[in-house]
């Protein structure tokens, strides 16, 4: 028996010296936000993950049943940097269901716009974080300097480049500035350019190539079951979007197409991207083209005595990193009873990720996650 | 649309005598009542049975007048692109309720998150302690009885000098007894 502990001892010795523990984050480069991954690594191959977060918990949620119904905005689209208007637009459309409030279809069609525009801009972070985590940079200079342009729309609309607040409950702010049309089409036809320049740098790439197939593999059987949604999930080969599935605002009124790919690797998720960059920019035309002219807006009471009917809400859009939502509970009063938060990352950063890095290099853990859309602030809210 | 949402209803009423349905929306939602130990079974049998694979949200409510948490699981079927709440009502008190990490993965963080910030005990979750929070002792901080100001003003300690809106640079002054800097002066109110 004693001979037995002692070799059991010595083989337990001998496996500890094999793997080791390596934490990536909360600070490094090669992480989507404030979160760790601590891997458990034999070699260089990991056997192990676990997803930590704690490090950027702000209290949203707890903060927004203290403000009226309209003061949530300037907190919303903190949720996630990157992409703020799915979701100011699903808050508004939530509190709108609730309410029953109408509105008006030149609103529908310019928030429509604000998604899209959000979307392309969005995607040009993605081409730089995607090839960044591989160390190729050249993609990420060319199209985060190619989104100044979409940011200088939103600054002429909006007031404001990164945070909007500017679809709110009955319509959005304020109309378009007058050639504002001409300036978002000449904005798409430079894109549209753009993106062939694009697919030359990362898609006939060899090395982007041989580092995204086969990598990050999510099986097709299983991927709706594990909650992938997005354009992971279409990089499945899985026809889902929910502008189509679940229609809201004009989507239903708008033709374009849902891109997907088979393979489920990194690459597959790329090629989605790729093709969803020009469905975006037809959105885009089609709502200049189609706009109606009319109100933009439904008047609100007064919103500090503004009360909402005892019930709930529930309203989903479809964002770059996939389905975000927020869910609405009121109890009658001027203020939220609860606002929660529903994104993509809180699946795709945890329990997907952890799933998915098992078995995979320790290399490629930076591309996995920026394939994957990870965004730390939608987890912590 | 209607008819379909006709057939889910005699389907789960059928199957789960106490569930009680609210179809009072124009769209695509349907709201089932149950209680908490029909949880695990009418999830089960959407996911399975009726084709709900696609697990969409799980949030908490806290009805603190009522003595009540309210759990709310969204679930959608991708074939019928229908919508179904399933509610159910715990004792705030003595809130516990059954682990379904075992149908859907992914609910086993929210699970955790509830369980932290509502101080909703899951039966059979199996996950370390510390989700969000660190080394925590206070009461579950979402729940409505909760005051985040309070909490902070006892917890933690005022800075010296911040007790009201003066310019911090004079306290500093007062304090240490050292002039201020003629190239901070111009800054200084």
């Amino acid at each position: 028996m004693k001979k037995y502990l002692i070799l059991q001892k010595n083989i337990q010795d001998k496996m500890r010296e094999k793997a080791t523990t390596l934490y990536l984050g909360p600070q490094h480069p090669g992480i989507t936000g404030n979160m760790m991954v601590r891997l458990k690594v034999e070699g260089d191959t990991i056997v192990k993950a676990t997803t930590e977060v704690g490090y950027l918990h702000r209290a949203f949620e707890k903060l927004q049943e203290k403000r009226n119904w309209l003061q949530s905005f300037t907190l919303l689209c903190r949720f996630c940097v990157p992409e703020p208007d799915p979701v100011e637009e699903s808050y508004a459309r939530a509190v709108e269901l609730l309410e029953g409030r109408e509105v008006p279809e030149r609103a529908k069609y310019i928030r429509v716009l604000m998604l899209e525009l959000a979307r392309l801009g969005s995607y040009m972070l993605w081409y730089g974080g995607q090839n960044g985590s591989l160390g190729l940079y050249t993609m990420g200079q060319w199209s985060v300097g190619d989104r100044n342009y979409i940011l200088d729309l939103f600054e002429e609309l909006t007031g404001g480049r990164i945070y909007h607040m500017y679809i709110w409950p009955g319509g959005v702010r304020r109309d378009f500035p007058e050639g504002f049309e001409d300036k978002v089409l000449r904005t798409m036809d430079y894109l549209e350019k753009r993106v062939k320049d694009y697919d030359d740098l990362m898609f006939d790439n060899a090395i982007f190539q041989k580092r995204t197939q086969g990598v990050g593999i999510i099986p097709k059987e299983k991927a709706v079951e594990w909650g992938v949604v997005g354009p992971v999930l279409r990089g499945c080969g899985i026809r889902s979007d929910i502008r189509i599935d679940d229609p809201y605002e004009v989507y239903d009124k708008l033709d374009f197409e849902v891109p997907t790919a088979e393979g489920g690797d990194i690459w597959a998720r790329a090629l989605v991207r790729r093709q969803e960059v020009r469905q975006s920019i037809k959105i885009i035309r089609q709502v200049i083209e189609k706009i109606p002219s009319g109100d933009y807006y439904n008047p609100i009471p007064n919103p500090q005595k503004w009360t909402l009917p005892k019930g709930d809400a529930y309203a989903r859009t479809e964002a770059v990193r996939g389905e975000v939502g927020i869910f609405i509970a009121s109890d009658g009063g001027t203020k939220p009873r609860r606002v929660h938060f529903r994104g993509a990352a809180y699946v795709h950063g945890i329990t997907l990720l952890e799933n998915l890095l098992v078995g995979e290099n320790v290399a490629d853990v930076s591309a996995i996650m920026n394939s994957l859309g990870t965004c730390p602030p939608e987890i912590e809210r | 649309m209607d008819e379909l949402k006709t057939k889910i209803i005699e389907r789960i009423k059928a199957n789960f005598q106490d569930a009680t349905e609210n179809n009072s929306f124009n769209y695509n939602r349907l709201d089932f009542n149950v209680n908490k130990t029909t949880v695990p079974s009418i999830l089960f049998y959407l996911k399975d049975e009726m084709g709900f694979k696609h697990l969409s949200h799980i949030t908490c409510v806290d009805w603190l007048e009522e003595g009540e948490l309210e759990l709310i699981f969204i679930v959608w079927s991708p074939v019928d692109k229908i919508k179904v709440f399933v509610r159910t009502r715990l004792d705030r008190e003595n809130p516990v309720m059954d682990n379904i990490d075992m149908i859907w993965r992914q609910a086993h963080t929210y699970e955790r998150e509830f369980r932290e910030m509502f101080g909703i005990q899951f039966t059979g979750l199996e996950a370390p302690q510390d989700f969000l929070l660190e080394d925590w002792d206070g009461p579950p901080p979402m729940r409505r009885d909760f005051h985040t100001e309070e909490y902070a003003s006892e917890t933690f300690f005022e800075r010296p000098g911040r007790e009201d809106a003066g310019d911090v640079r004079e306290e500093i002054i007062k304090r240490s007894g050292e002039e201020i800097p003629d190239f901070a002066k111009k800054y200084s109110r």
